[in-house]
């Protein structure tokens, strides 16, 4: 076990103040799920383990007129249950759907997830697709980190040791197709072997007008895809040119990962997954 | 219909169900002992390495460590394994596997037990390992024991099966891969014990052997039979593993020098690096058949990795080699299944010792064997399946109690059905529906050796009846199941009979719980001492009541005359008069299923006294486009003789599937990677198909009440049904397990199912 | 700390680095709640925080603190086993019953939010209670009928409503 101290402010003035002390000789504890297997263990090497799971200022999901807000500190639980998340955010709140389990649903949460920096996070996606932007703060102030600059490398975020993410803003869609979907070697409770979260608006040509994509789980931090993006976008979807554009993805996961053995799976797959996620959109 | 027994076939409560249903039911980790020791082993950090010096010292001044030991201080013969004694309990000369111990520290914590296995040094020189048989095998290849890397071969031979295949019409044959899967029960091992006022060491157990355990600690510590007590804690499950020793030798070990109180808890971790686990199989199999799909000759060569210990090794592949026929008839039989060493951490005995991974074998040979011939996969099945009168590749006839026709029977309306309408329905986009079969055979108890049961009744002075027995009940029901052999004998609610289960200072040898055996044998064993203690009631019932025995009829504790139940007498009453008569008031029973051992050429001889036989039927979807599958239904018929408990067989049925389905298409046990329960799945319940169970009762003669067993005969025809109908979807074929993501979605990019395109 | 169990109220002082579980386990003596992997995979330490199921070796012992616990030990009464423990006794979901108290935390918790559901609500909530005996059938038979027989209950306005 660790040798540490249990810090639980009762704000966040309080948290940063903690932090830009001490910021260095500290974990912060959220949910825990992750970091209680490093307590576990003995790796957690710190002075100190700060509790933000009861911070109110880290809670609430909210629509601002275009803003989206989603508290770091809410649960997979309450984004799974969202009805403003199902409207406006489905991709997201499908990603809860087959998040680990109900227990860790229960107490895992959204900001937790993303300061892991797990390639595996099933939340990023989701947020990829949403253009979220970490509202980030620390003692001195106010930090706007858009997702594709949270994390560094694979589980290293871009985080200081005084920062704790506030919120995450999201560009709510409504009126399109969007889902998410994840490959895990059993149907609930699994690691993601791979994710993938879509958006997609059609004009009335049967056109595709907008399209997001995000990955989960096949690069080591998050990547935009916006070559298939831009290939896709002003065409009539068929089957064909689906499956052309999952090939495309699979070229350009590979370009960044490079070869791996993992990749003679992953490659079809991607191409595999792409195909599933927009089939709907052929011929309706 | 009204049933002809009051007990039988009753789904009656299960004993220890409201411990269990309020946290009360103390498992090992759970018991409270005043200022308990914990221990922790040391484990070896190489592969295959003679053991050059173990330093303990620095261990020793860690405060709190209160000793450490090591093979030099086992006092007695420091050797176990329940077939053959190959497995030191602290090694001694040298280590074979990463899992083997070299040194136990007892400590006041945990903690401060897991700091002093780090600062043990131990000095080896390091010997080549060998991970597998073909290393094993090759000329000039390091022994792993003196003996030699080959630790048994098991052949069966019948007819003449090289020439029998010249004159074959289809011959199959091809390679089969099983990977190494862990039992993965819930509670981790862990045991307990303290030495009690007279000197005896006292240890609790999570086992499946209680009796077992108790001669190995004997052994170890060189002490007479009433100097060591093992008491069999309610135990999470054990799948084969708690055959083996857990930490029972490390607590005799501690407590014999220590006199006092310790317990050990595995982690998760130590669980899966410490216990046994399935033996990975491969498997050369050659199957031929004549015109009409009549299956001939059968040349079989499999090859089991037992890993640095044998363990139950030999027994498996004694099993899979007489079940390597599948629950079929042929008539030339060549088989060979070799158990090889290697530096592995050991196997050992697993839900079905290796007919599982027979199993997978022959059914994909039977359904080969269906499309070249162009016959239904039942047809072949029906056409060659064992029925009265058949004849096994031991040469032994199976005369009663073959219930596989009929399995095949009660699946064939929902084959048919599902062939009809569910595999042509539409579907979503791009899964592809299939339906397989899985027949199987299983030998009920251990291979063509004694394996008898043991068990006491008592009647105390106020007429209630006590049964003990060294039979553990691990899960699956054996108590309750036992009470109600008993209570149907003497006429009395199984509820009624108390009941003391697997403590050595009180009961008698059961035997292992395991090969399915505890219904049959148990079973009939407690039903010998109930028959024992009714013939003495019914004898001083008839002198007491001036009738003919033939007139008694049981009532409840108490015999009366049939019709009048006025004219009786209480087992009290009784119970005072055979007491005065000077008669012991306690009656010992005794089964030993009828086997001949089997030739050590040919193997010819009469394995068991009796088989279950199942099949059955999955249904499955794959995704062709990631290689997900989804099983969406099981039907599953067995032969169980007679099912005593119905829900229990259901019960074993439904988790046999279970286990079936993640042997299937998820569990595989990587030595050196798989480390904790995140790297190893097992079927959470969204995993699970619905399962139909179907109960046959092809009564056995000579069994409890006709009763033989299911335990593992549930999980066997399951993968395989699985496999073949994830062939049946994609058009092609998975030699090996687990049929994971990447070869699922390997087979469907091969078969031309993955692409833009839906084929039919 | 000060924490409710089982409706009684503990205060206590524990070191920084212990689990719930431990807490629950070692320091009250609670043994019902088991632990079976140490790392949330198995779901064998479920116990109810204020109406949510959570694994109590992934909780830090000191975030109990101001919560409300249910344990297996609360369920039933000194009278008679609770309707739910009743259900899975009819039923036969339980084998070895290492998992148990888990999956009757996480039925609980269920039946509390939800007191109908599906068998799709039933797999969500119990997908993180693995069970190595049973394939799940009977399990999910009992808590189909303890669902079933707290609504006929309620309809009839019996005890437990």
């Amino acid at each position: 076990m660790a040798d540490f101290k249990y810090i639980r402010p009762d704000n966040l003035p309080e948290a940063l103040d903690f932090l830009w002390d001490n910021g260095q000789d500290t974990a912060i504890i959220a949910g825990g799920t992750d970091v209680m297997i490093d307590v576990k263990s003995g790796k957690l090497d710190k002075k100190y383990l700060l509790d933000i799971s009861r911070l109110d200022e880290l809670k609430g999901i909210e629509l601002n007129g275009r803003d989206l807000c989603v508290g770091s500190g809410v649960t997979l639980s309450e984004i799974y249950t969202s009805a403003l998340l199902a409207s406006n955010a489905l991709a997201l709140q499908k990603s809860a759907v087959n998040f680990a389990a109900r227990q860790i649903r229960n107490i895992a949460t959204i900001g937790g997830n993303v300061a892991h920096s797990s390639p595996c996070g099933d939340t990023v996606p989701s947020l990829l697709l949403h253009d979220a932007i970490a509202l980030v703060a620390d003692k001195k102030g106010i930090q706007h980190i858009p997702m594709e600059q949270m994390a560094t490398s694979a589980y290293m975020s871009s985080l200081t040791p005084q920062q704790i993410i506030v919120k995450f803003i999201l560009t709510p869609y409504q009126d399109g197709y969007a889902d998410f979907q994840k490959i895990g070697r059993r149907k609930e409770l699994a690691i993601s072997r791979m994710s993938m979260a879509a958006f997609v608006k059609k004009d009335s040509t049967g056109r595709i007008s907008f399209l997001k994509l995000a990955l989960g789980a096949c690069t080591p931090v998050p990547c935009s895809m916006g070559a298939v993006e831009a290939f896709l976008t002003g065409k009539v979807p068929t089957r064909e040119l689906l499956w052309e554009a999952g090939g495309l993805l699979a070229e350009r996961m590979i370009e960044i990962t490079g070869n791996r053995s993992s990749t003679i799976y992953k490659k079809p797959a991607v191409q595999g997954l792409f195909m599933r996620i927009l089939f709907p959109m052929v011929g309706s | 219909m009204k049933s002809e027994y009051n007990s039988i076939g009753k789904n009656i409560q299960r004993r220890d169900i409201v411990e269990k249903l309020t946290g009360q039911a103390n498992f090992c980790a759970d018991i409270a002992l005043k200022d308990a020791l914990s221990l922790k082993v040391l484990r070896s950090s190489r592969h295959h390495a003679v053991i050059d010096k173990i330093d303990v010292s620095d261990a020793l001044k860690i405060p709190g460590v209160v000793n450490v030991f090591t093979a030099a201080d086992i006092p007695g013969k420091n050797l176990m394994g329940i077939i053959n004694k190959d497995q030191p309990l602290l090694a001694h000369d040298k280590v074979r596997s990463l899992a083997d111990p070299v040194a136990l520290v007892a400590a006041q914590t945990d903690e401060i037990a897991r700091q002093a296995i780090k600062v043990i040094n131990v000095t080896y020189t390091d010997l080549e390992p060998i991970f597998d048989i073909e290393a094993a095998l090759a000329p000039g290849a390091p022994k792993i024991h003196k003996k030699g890397n080959t630790l048994f071969t098991r052949r069966i031979k019948k007819g003449d099966a090289g020439t029998a295949f010249e004159t074959c019409h289809t011959i199959i044959e091809k390679k089969y891969m099983t990977h190494a899967v862990e039992h993965n029960y819930i509670e981790p091992d862990a045991g307990a014990g303290y030495v009690d006022e007279d000197g005896t060491l006292v240890i609790y157990a999570s086992t499946q052997n209680p009796h077992y355990d108790h001669k190995e600690v004997q052994g170890f510590l060189g002490l007479k039979d009433d100097q060591v007590r093992i008491i069999q804690a309610a135990t999470g499950g054990g799948f084969g593993s708690k055959l083996d020793l857990n930490v029972q030798g490390f607590i005799g070990l501690a407590l014999y020098h220590l006199k006092q109180p310790v317990r050990y808890v595995y982690t998760r971790e130590e669980s899966y690096l410490a216990t046994a686990k399935r033996h990975p199989f491969t498997i050369h199999m050659k199957t031929g058949a004549d015109k009409n799909g009549k299956l001939k000759a059968i040349h079989i060569r499999a090859y089991c990795n037992t890993g640095a210990y044998g363990s139950y090794g030999i027994a498996v592949a004694s099993r899979s080699a007489v079940h390597g026929t599948g629950p079929y008839e042929i008539d030339h039989v060549d088989i060979e299944c070799a158990c090889i060493y290697t530096n592995q951490p050991f196997c050992g005995a697993m839900r079905g010792f290796g007919a599982p991974q027979m199993a997978f074998a022959h059914e994909s040979q039977m359904d080969l064997l269906a499309k070249k011939l162009g016959m239904d996969p039942m047809e072949i099945r029906m056409l060659n399946g064992f029925k009265k009168g058949s004849i096994n590749g031991t040469g032994q006839q199976l005369i009663d109690s073959v219930g596989y026709p009929e399995c095949l029977e009660k699946i064939m309306p929902y084959y048919e059905e599902a062939l009809t309408n569910w595999v042509t329905e539409k579907t979503t986009p791009f899964t592809k529906r299939g339906i397989g079969i899985g027949g199987m055979w299983y030998g009920i108890g251990n291979t063509g050796v004694q394996n008898p049961s043991t068990a006491r009744i008592e009647l105390d002075q106020n007429g209630r009846v006590i049964l003990y027995t060294g039979c553990a009940d691990i899960g699956q029901g054996s108590s309750t199941i036992l009470t109600q052999v008993a209570g149907e004998v003497l006429g009395i609610a199984p509820e009624a009979i108390q009941l003391v289960v697997g403590d050595t200072k009180f009961t008698t040898n059961a035997g292992a719980t395991s090969a399915s055996r505890q219904t049959y044998i148990s079973g009939n064993a407690v039903k010998d001492a109930a028959e024992q203690l009714a013939r003495v009631l019914l004898t001083e019932g008839a002198n007491k009541l001036k009738v003919s025995k033939t007139a008694l009829s049981f009532g409840d504790h108490s015999l009366q005359i049939a019709g009048h139940p006025e004219r009786s007498v209480a087992f009290d009453w009784l119970a005072k008069r055979i007491h005065e008569k000077g008669v012991s008031l306690s009656w010992q029973g005794y089964f030993d299923p009828e086997t001949i051992p089997l030739d050590l050429e040919t193997g010819q001889g009469s394995p068991y006294a009796t088989y279950a036989f199942a099949c059955h039927l999955a249904l499955v979807e794959v995704d062709v486009l990631t290689g997900q599958v989804s099983v969406k239904k099981i039907v599953a018929a067995h032969d169980v003789g007679r099912a005593i408990h119905p829900e229990n067989v259901i019960g074993q049925i439904c988790g046999g599937v279970a286990m079936g389905v993640g042997f299937a298409l998820m569990e595989a046990f990587e030595f050196g990677k798989t480390l904790s329960m995140k790297d190893y799945h097992i079927p959470t319940c969204a995993d699970m198909p619905e399962v139909i169970p179907i109960i046959v009762e092809s009564v056995e003669p000579t069994g409890p009440f006709g009763a033989k067993g299911v335990g593992e005969p549930a999980l066997i025809p399951t993968a395989p049904a699985i496999l073949n109908a994830v062939s049946h979807a994609l058009g092609k074929r998975l030699y090996s397990l687990p049929a994971d993501l990447e070869s699922v979605l390997q087979a469907s990019i091969d078969s031309g199912h993955f692409g833009p395109e839906e084929k039919m | 700390m000060t924490f409710e169990i089982n409706g009684q109220e503990h205060t206590l002082d524990i070191p920084a680095d212990i689990t719930a579980l431990e807490v629950i386990r070692s320091l009250l003596g609670l043994t019902g709640t088991k632990e079976g992997c140490g790392i949330g995979e198995c779901g064998a330490c479920t116990i109810v925080v204020d109406g949510k199921s959570v694994n109590s070796c992934l909780m830090l012992g000191a975030q109990l603190d101001g919560t409300k616990v249910l344990t297996v030990e609360g369920l039933a009464t000194e009278a008679s086993l609770a309707p739910l423990q009743e259900q899975f006794m009819k039923n036969h979901g339980v084998q070895c019953g290492f998992c148990t108290p888990g999956i009757l935390m996480s039925t609980h918790a269920l039946l509390e939010e939800n007191p109908d559901p599906d068998t799709e609500e039933i797999s969500k909530a119990l997908a993180g209670n693995l069970c190595r005996c049973t394939g799940y059938q009977q399990i999910f038979a009992s808590v189909k009928a303890a669902a079933t027989a707290s609504r006929d209950d309620r309809i009839t306005g019996g005890k437990n409503g």
